[in-house]
């Protein structure tokens, strides 16, 4: 085959020895150099993997990606793209959406805890000069939630309010003044009713539970969710070699983000809602906003303003969107409404308060038998995401170990607070605490260093879970080793002085819900991304993806960038309006940049087939053996031989104009099919291992973290500046709820410190030294390899800090946060029992390795061989859980061993035993009591 | 927001542009900017001086807008995050945030450059301990405030003139479809 004008290659070394060329060759420069002028970048082989002829290292081998792969910009530092609109003040959050001839809008809030409407009168405030409108619970009776399975929420109080600071009417006016002037205006009848704050209460029956499930009601009770599974051989719990008992009590968190909650409704001429929310889930919001505003979905455009922080507490549908909606709709004007921080808090989602009580047990070879967890949780008035908290309280604290068994009881309870729910590092947080302090405390009994018992109790990648999820690419080991020889462990743990320790623990997190929300995953994808090129060269990526400041727009530009091999800046991400953008789950779950990249990839692929095929059109070669570069399409064997990409476009152009490509992400089908087998089911999962360092003043309690070495593996780092500001940031956000961080509750059950002085967020003087540190197992499922970095590194600090605290002083709490006043105590009640006259006299925990740490350093070593050879991707057969126990992966467990179980209810003799949360087995639902309303 | 009271005259220069607005007597500087100049880059956080969103330089000091009555500071030069920029062209200390990752929900961000502005502007050679002390009374939930404080020493390096200060993104630059020297024209009939 002809291969058409073709320049001879030539180089400078074949020059004679007397310095003229040899004849008949010409030297030219290298493809894209333009001679004096560059014109294209070289191919940067840095940043292409070995498989396909690069130099980046491959830590699992070759990838579903590779091949795409152009060096373009995965793997690189970038700036978010978004920034240069954050640095100059000019990116619009949600109260800076200001339409003309807009109304200042205001919520009533409840006075009372738990109390009956009875009545509303609002003529005094439509009285009111310069109030517009007035709407109370009468104008939204449709329910809404962000789960189907719970839609417990109004946009106001329709029949009784549920907490201090519950919705119960709103009122727009000409300015802000007038509006808050008009609130004092309601006249309201109340009947108030008896409310319940303490969780534990919450098992109990009472008159008037605070919502009503009808048959599906647990007695009478304000339990909203019960939840029991077991796994694994019971029996290998008994005589065990070591064992930890912890009950823990935790408070509550709240997210803290620095942009307080805001809304502009405006319904325009044409009857179409324009509602501008800085939302993180702006299609749940475009859900729930049609159901309680009676119009079809396409008649509202829900606009995602930039977010100012997330982390969680915006992704609920807020009832301050409904009211905003509404208010709008009667008067016929845009209304904004912003919080202020007190309302932040009232709104809350924060972090469940928590009683967990984890037993664990280890045999005599070091083995953990099993994980026993009892989780109570504390849902406030609403459920929110606490359906799925109740599950992953237990099921996420079960890896990265292998166990010989597994015993959870969890139950979630309503109370006359405000509504808990999703908040970073989702349901895992309180429990991976509990866990890894319990692990610590096990490896002390057994006098071997807490390291080495993790590494040896470690799942391999490509293994299943002991309560079947399943998990691909894991770094767990990697990281573990990185943090420990960082850290210098090996020289510190137990050997420092009192008052200073060091600790370690480690985290698992899930890479996006296996599981969407509203539908079955076979059925529509969980994400859509739709690419468009238009004769300039320049691409628009229409996403749904809401960046919450973690990158997630960047991200996308940057895989559609490697894969068309084009410079970042001409790729344009549009993600903020749901008319453009075809439908995103929105950003929990640390599924955005996973699935999101994903669906970018495959529509990139699309585009990048139909310009491939124009080249060759164009040169003549197929194009599998065209290589993309900056802007230029080149023949593989002989770069000379190229057509530029512009080119090649207006080529593939020459029939339909645009080019435009749809892809889309589906998660594969996996995991059991017991009750609840989809909670905490995702396509990969993050493992992260952190070692934090220590200072404790012995006298006065005061905990000061100094150094933290940070390992989390990624998959693959995308963009390791935006990784690396992930893991510090939550570092920071972890440490303050292990240190500072709580909501607090008085006698009376008010919230007493719903501000940004009282509630401690650890500003830059508390902070430690961060050493974040990127651990790459290459997801053969994620974009380019990538995992979540979000949500997962926030899980280990709880606990090397809880444990550092531990080396250092040689008291273990189980109260968080470490306020002075609880480290005060435990240290004065150390040093009671111990008769000493002075807390500086204190012995700190020393370690003398025992025989046990033989065996596991053995253990440890020959699985890192296993691990090793396991981290190929070529050899996906899942390792079961439970080999290490002597079975058989092969044959199905329950054949095996008679006691192997895989239960989600009690058997009727467990009930006796049952820990505190537990007791909601005790109950019957209505529907068991023989009630059907 | 304050309860509605008599009007006043307020004066004063908002990034180099003099102003005068007929404001209520106790309005807060907050809303005045916010609301009334336009600039809207000075966010609201708390309203209670405990997050730092709001700073403003009055007079090359940093300043809480929200706990700061108009009033007080008539007839002053005020700078927000808008006025940090010359122009199309950032100031070292907004290129370094973008690229050092300093930012990244961006709520907090402006009251942050504009108290490390402040800072710089001062002692062009801060040590980490003076950058910390600087920026205490802002708070920031997602950075962590390590690549802060990186982004800030590499602005001083900007200062100090020991690295060359990045140009803006809108400047003219060569045509981004480069035809390349050896682009071949191709004779007809090498289509697959």
């Amino acid at each position: 085959m002809s291969a058409g004008y073709r320049q001879q290659p030539g180089n400078r070394s074949s020059k004679r020895t007397d310095g003229k060329r040899v004849a008949g060759k010409q030297v030219f420069p290298p493809p894209g150099s333009g001679g004096s002028r560059p014109v294209m970048k070289e191919r940067d082989l840095d940043f292409i993997p070995e498989s396909v002829g690069g130099k980046e290292p491959q830590p699992a081998g070759s990838h579903i990606h590779d091949r795409i792969r152009t060096g373009t910009v995965v793997g690189k530092s970038l700036s978010l793209v978004d920034s240069n609109a954050k640095v100059t003040g000019q990116a619009w959050y949600g109260d800076d959406v200001r339409l003309p001839n807009e109304t200042i809008g205001k919520i009533l809030r409840s006075p009372h805890h738990y109390a009956k409407i009875k009545s509303i009168d609002t003529s005094r405030v439509e009285a009111l000069p310069g109030v517009i409108s007035v709407a109370t619970g009468q104008d939204a009776a449709n329910s809404f939630g962000v789960l189907p399975v719970t839609k417990d929420e109004h946009a106001m109080a329709v029949e009784k309010v549920r907490h201090m600071g519950d919705l119960v009417a709103c009122v727009c006016a000409e300015t802000e003044a007038i509006a808050i002037e008009a609130l004092s205006l309601f006249d309201i009848e109340w009947e108030v009713l008896e409310p319940v704050f303490d969780r534990k209460m919450g098992l109990e029956d009472v008159d008037e539970p605070i919502h009503w499930r009808g048959k599906y009601h647990l007695s009478r009770t304000n339990v909203q969710k019960r939840v029991f599974q077991e796994f694994g051989d019971r029996s290998l719990v008994d005589n065990p070699h070591a064992a930890s008992h912890g009950k823990w009590s935790m408070e509550g968190v709240h997210h803290g983000f620095t942009e307080p909650h805001a809304v502009v409704a405006h319904w325009d001429p044409n009857g179409r809602l324009q509602l501008y929310t800085p939302q993180q889930v702006p299609h749940y919001t475009h859900r729930a906003l049609s159901t309680v505003l009676d119009v079809p979905m396409h008649q509202i455009n829900v606009i995602r303003t930039f977010v100012g922080g997330g982390f969680g507490g915006k992704s609920d549908p807020f009832p301050h969107e409904m009211c905003a909606a509404i208010l709008s709709r009667k008067s016929g004007r845009p209304v904004r409404i912003t919080f202020d921080r007190e309302e932040v808090y009232w709104i809350n989602r924060g972090r469940h308060p928590s009683d967990i009580e984890v037993k664990m047990t280890a045999d005599d070879v070091g083995r953990i038998s099993g994980f026993d967890i009892d989780a109570l949780i504390d849902g406030g008035g609403f459920a929110s995401f606490g359906h799925v908290t109740s599950y992953y309280n237990g099921v996420l604290a079960t890896a990265p170990y292998e166990l010989g068994s597994f015993h959870y009881t969890g139950a979630r309870v309503w109370t006359n607070k405000p509504a808990s729910g999703a908040m970073r590092g989702h349901g895992a947080v309180n429990t991976r605490c509990a866990v890894e302090v319990g692990l610590d405390e096990m490896a002390e009994q057994m006098a071997v260093d807490p390291i080495d018992l993790r590494l040896a109790n470690l799942l391999p990648p490509h293994s299943r879970t002991i309560t079947g999820f399943r998990i691909t690419s894991n770094g767990m080991r990697e990281a573990l080793e990185e943090v420990r020889d960082g850290s210098k462990w090996d020289e510190k743990f137990r050997q420092l002085p009192l008052g200073k320790g060091i600790g370690v623990g480690c985290g698992f997190f899930i890479s996006g819900s296996g599981l969407p929300i509203h539908w079955d995953p076979n059925r529509f994808p969980h994400a859509t991304v739709h690419i468009q090129v238009d004769m300039d060269g320049g691409v628009t990526v229409h996403t749904g993806a809401a960046d919450i400041g973690q990158g997630s727009t960047t991200a996308v530009a940057q895989v559609v960038a490697e894969v068309l091999a084009l410079p970042i800046e001409m790729i344009h991400v549009r993600s903020h309006e749901s008319d453009t953008a075809p439908v995103d789950l929105g950003s929990y779950s640390s599924r955005v940049t996973f699935m999101n990249a994903n669906a970018a990839i495959r529509a990139a692929l699309e585009i990048r087939e139909q310009i491939l095929n124009a080249a060759w059109d164009i040169l003549g070669y197929h194009p599998n053996t065209l290589v993309l570069n900056d802007r230029r399409i080149y023949y593989k064997h002989d770069p000379s031989i190229g057509v530029s990409y512009l080119k090649a476009l207006h080529k593939a152009q020459e029939d339909k104009g645009s080019l435009i490509a749809s892809g889309a992400y589906r998660s594969p089908p996996m995991g059991g099919v017991h009750k609840g087998a989809a909670a905490g089911l995702a396509p990969a999962y993050s493992f992260s291992a952190y070692v934090a360092e220590v200072d404790v003043d012995v006298e006065l309690g005061l905990v000061k973290c100094t150094n933290v070495w940070a390992a989390h593996d990624c998959g693959k780092a995308l963009n390791p500046l935006a990784v690396k500001g992930q893991i510090i940031g939550s570092c920071h956000m972890g440490l303050g709820q292990v240190l500072s961080e709580k909501m607090v509750y008085g006698r009376t059950g008010h919230l007493q410190n719903a501000n940004l002085l009282e509630y401690k967020i650890p500003s830059v003087h508390e902070m430690p030294h961060v050493v974040p540190i990127i651990i790459e197992s290459c997801d053969p499922e994620g974009p380019f390899g990538a995992k979540e970095a979000g949500e997962g590194p926030l899980l280990p600090i709880l606990p090397a800090v809880v444990n550092a605290v531990y080396d250092a002083v040689g008291v273990r709490f189980r109260d968080l946060p470490l306020t002075p006043d609880i480290v005060y105590k435990g240290i004065e009640r150390k040093r009671k029992s111990l008769k000493l006259d002075d807390c500086l006299e204190l012995p700190n925990p020393r370690l003398e390795h025992g025989p046990m740490q033989e065996v596991l350093v053995a253990r440890a070593n020959e699985h890192k061989t296993r691990d090793k050879a396991r981290q190929r991707t070529e050899d996906t057969s899942h390792y079961v859980n439970g080999v290490l126990f002597g079975f058989d992966p092969n044959i199905p467990l329950e054949d095996q061993v008679d006691g192997w179980r895989m239960a989600t209810e009690p058997d009727p003799e467990q009930l006796a035993e049952l820990g505190l949360a537990g007791k909601a087995w005790l109950k019957k639902t209505q529907r068991e009591m023989g009630r059907d309303d | 927001m304050t309860p509605s009271a008599p009007k006043t005259i307020w004066s004063a220069t908002v990034n180099k542009k003099s102003f005068e607005l007929l404001i209520n007597s106790n309005a807060v500087l907050l809303d005045v900017l916010r609301d009334q100049v336009g600039t809207l880059g000075v966010k609201r956080g708390c309203d209670l001086g405990t997050c730092g969103c709001c700073t403003v330089m009055v007079d090359g000091e940093p300043r809480l807008s929200c706990l700061c009555l108009a009033g007080q500071v008539s007839d002053t030069a005020i700078t927000t995050v808008e006025g940090l920029a010359n122009g199309a062209h950032l100031a070292p200390i907004q290129a370094c945030f973008a690229k050092y990752g300093g930012s990244q929900c961006g709520f907090c961000t402006p009251g942050f450059l504009v108290a490390s502005q402040a800072l710089l502007d001062d002692n062009p050679s801060p040590t980490d301990q003076e950058i910390a002390d600087a920026i205490e009374g802002n708070l920031c939930r997602c950075t962590g405030y390590q690549q802060i404080i990186e982004s800030i020493q590499e602005a001083a390096k900007i200062h100090r003139g020991e690295v060359a200060h990045p140009q803006p993104a809108s400047d003219p630059h060569p045509d981004p479809h480069p035809d390349g020297p050896g682009e071949p024209s191709m004779p007809p009939g090498h289509a697959k």
